[in-house]
């Protein structure tokens, strides 16, 4: 029965819009909007409810360190400024920590770098080395310059796989990349150094470009000799 | 061949197991193919063949000298006793078409100067399977043992050091070698060692000495053979350190040649080693006939 009702088109719902003589309170509030601003507010009304009863109860001698380490500025809660949290002693081991990470990067890095070199020989790029023959005279050197001229060094690997090939590319580039990690951790190794030792104490001075020995990009400090004993 | 393939998925997961378990299903007709690759202990690494060969070994221009290709790019030498590294070295094995596995260890230039000296070109090292090498500074026995493989078990490697505590290495080296013979005992005095040592074909000097031409002379007056060679690596540091290495090179040539050598070639060992020189030559080489 039910369903033959259905059947028939009924006239669509409509929901009842803001009369436009209370346009300015906005959209038209529903139940379910009531529902949300309803329990809103009476959370909002527990909260107070709850700090009025605690105020009410307040013990005038309760004291905890954080009513003198931490203060209110403008109604926000401000922890006590950390300038001097760490003492200078403290402050030069935490530097050294540092150094020390770094310096057992680079130190791994290394090893990296020489198990990797120790099995790739870069035997297909050209050796910047020299090679003298020895010879008794000029037929002898005649034949050793022919013999030069034919030979290679190494043998010819044409045919191999391209992911052998692959592979090979593959290590050197590692080996690349881990080089230039290795330049970059010395420099920043250095630069850490160069601040540890500008925080010991003794009289120094940055030299200048022309007071240098031998000039560098960085700079250069100079301490003033001190007589120790 | 397809058979060997097919009950690869029938296998499931028996995957991996050891050979015994795989050899019951027969059908592996084709001995490179669905080989485990990894599951053994140890050294295997780069044996198993999945799907054609992972390393690539050629022979270099110098009798037992080869080049590997996979993952390093490097060179060296066939391994005498499989298995065993001297130096921590890596190793690589290849499995041949009858199954049988061939190791090799890779040669580290950085560490030896004949493996620089072969990777900087070197003509002739004269160093080859059976040939007999007397090597003076065989220090911890990482250069000798390469040498040892090269030589082969018709070769023999006497190598003379003089430091017992690297002469311990040595002395451990040779105890899995049975072409090297140990002798620990000072290069500059070969009357002492004379018995122990037979006619050589080569003598290989690493004994970074100011003195190293007139201890090459010696051993080579003792035991070279006449028209045997030598190969001497020179340290430009060692001899005069006031000098440039070029001109420190010559002047050993020349000592060289009046201790009745005649030098053939020289190499430095530059990206390997700084202001280091190998020079190769003969011994007593016959005289050419003027015509």
């Amino acid at each position: 029965m039910s369903s033959l009702r259905n059947a028939i088109s009924r006239r669509a719902h409509k929901e009842r819009a803001q009369p436009e003589a209370r346009k300015r309170f906005g959209l038209l509030e529903k139940h379910k909007d009531y529902v949300v601003r309803a329990k809103a507010f009476h959370r909002k009304e527990e909260i107070i409810g709850k700090l009025k009863e605690k105020a009410a109860f307040r013990n005038p001698d309760e004291f905890y360190f954080k009513m003198i380490n931490s203060k209110t500025v403008g109604g926000v809660h401000r922890p006590k400024p950390e300038a001097n949290k760490y003492t200078e002693e403290e402050l030069l081991l935490l530097k050294n920590k540092d150094i020390g990470y770094i310096h057992q990067s680079i130190r791994s890095e290394k090893k990296k770098i020489e198990k990797l070199s120790s099995t790739l020989h870069e035997l297909d790029t050209k050796r910047p080395n020299k090679h003298v023959y020895f010879a008794e005279d000029r037929e002898e050197a005649k034949e050793i310059q022919s013999r030069i001229g034919e030979g290679s060094n190494t043998p010819s690997f044409d045919n191999i796989p391209s992911r052998i090939k692959k592979k090979t590319a593959s290590s050197y580039r590692e080996l690349e990349e881990r080089k230039q990690r290795l330049q970059k951790l010395e420099k920043l190794y250095g630069e850490l150094a160069l601040q540890k030792e500008l925080k010991k104490p003794g009289r120094k001075r940055k030299l200048r470009e022309d007071e240098m020995v031998n000039p560098t990009s960085q700079p250069v400090y100079k301490w003033r000799a001190q007589r120790k004993r | 061949m397809a058979g060997g393939r097919g009950d690869g998925g029938g296998r499931g997961r028996r995957f991996g197991g050891d050979d015994g378990s795989d050899r019951r299903f027969g059908g592996r007709s084709g001995p490179l193919r669905g080989m485990p690759a990894g599951g053994r202990s140890g050294g295997g690494r780069g044996g198993g063949m999945k799907g054609g060969s992972r390393v690539v070994v050629q022979p270099h221009k110098h009798d037992g000298v080869f080049i590997t290709k996979a993952k390093e790019d490097a060179l060296c030498t066939r391994n005498m006793c499989p298995g065993e590294s001297v130096y921590g070295e890596k190793r690589v094995s290849v499995q041949k078409e009858d199954r049988t596995k061939v190791e090799y260890r890779v040669w580290n230039p950085f560490r030896s100067k004949l493996a620089a000296a072969v990777l900087g070109g070197v003509d002739n090292i004269w160093i080859a399977p059976g040939t007999r090498v007397l090597y003076l500074g065989a220090a911890s026995g990482t250069t000798v043992s390469h040498v040892s493989d090269i030589v082969g078990p018709e070769g023999l490697v006497y190598a003379v050091e003089f430091s017992h505590r690297s002469g311990r290495d040595l002395v451990n080296m040779a105890k899995k070698r049975t072409n090297v013979i140990p002798i620990i005992e000072d290069a500059r005095h070969p009357a002492r060692y004379r018995m122990l040592v037979g006619m050589v074909d080569v003598i290989f000097s690493d004994v970074a000495q100011p003195d190293q031409a007139r201890i090459l002379g010696l051993n080579a007056s003792y035991f070279l053979k006449c028209g045997g060679h030598f190969v001497i690596s020179i340290k430009a540091n060692c001899i005069d350190c006031t000098q440039p290495a070029e001109a420190v090179f010559a002047s050993e040539v020349e000592k060289l040649k009046a201790e009745q050598f005649k030098p053939s070639e020289q190499v430095t060992l530059e990206p390997f080693e700084r202001d280091h020189a190998c020079v190769v030559g003969g011994y007593r080489m016959p005289k050419k006939l003027g015509i």
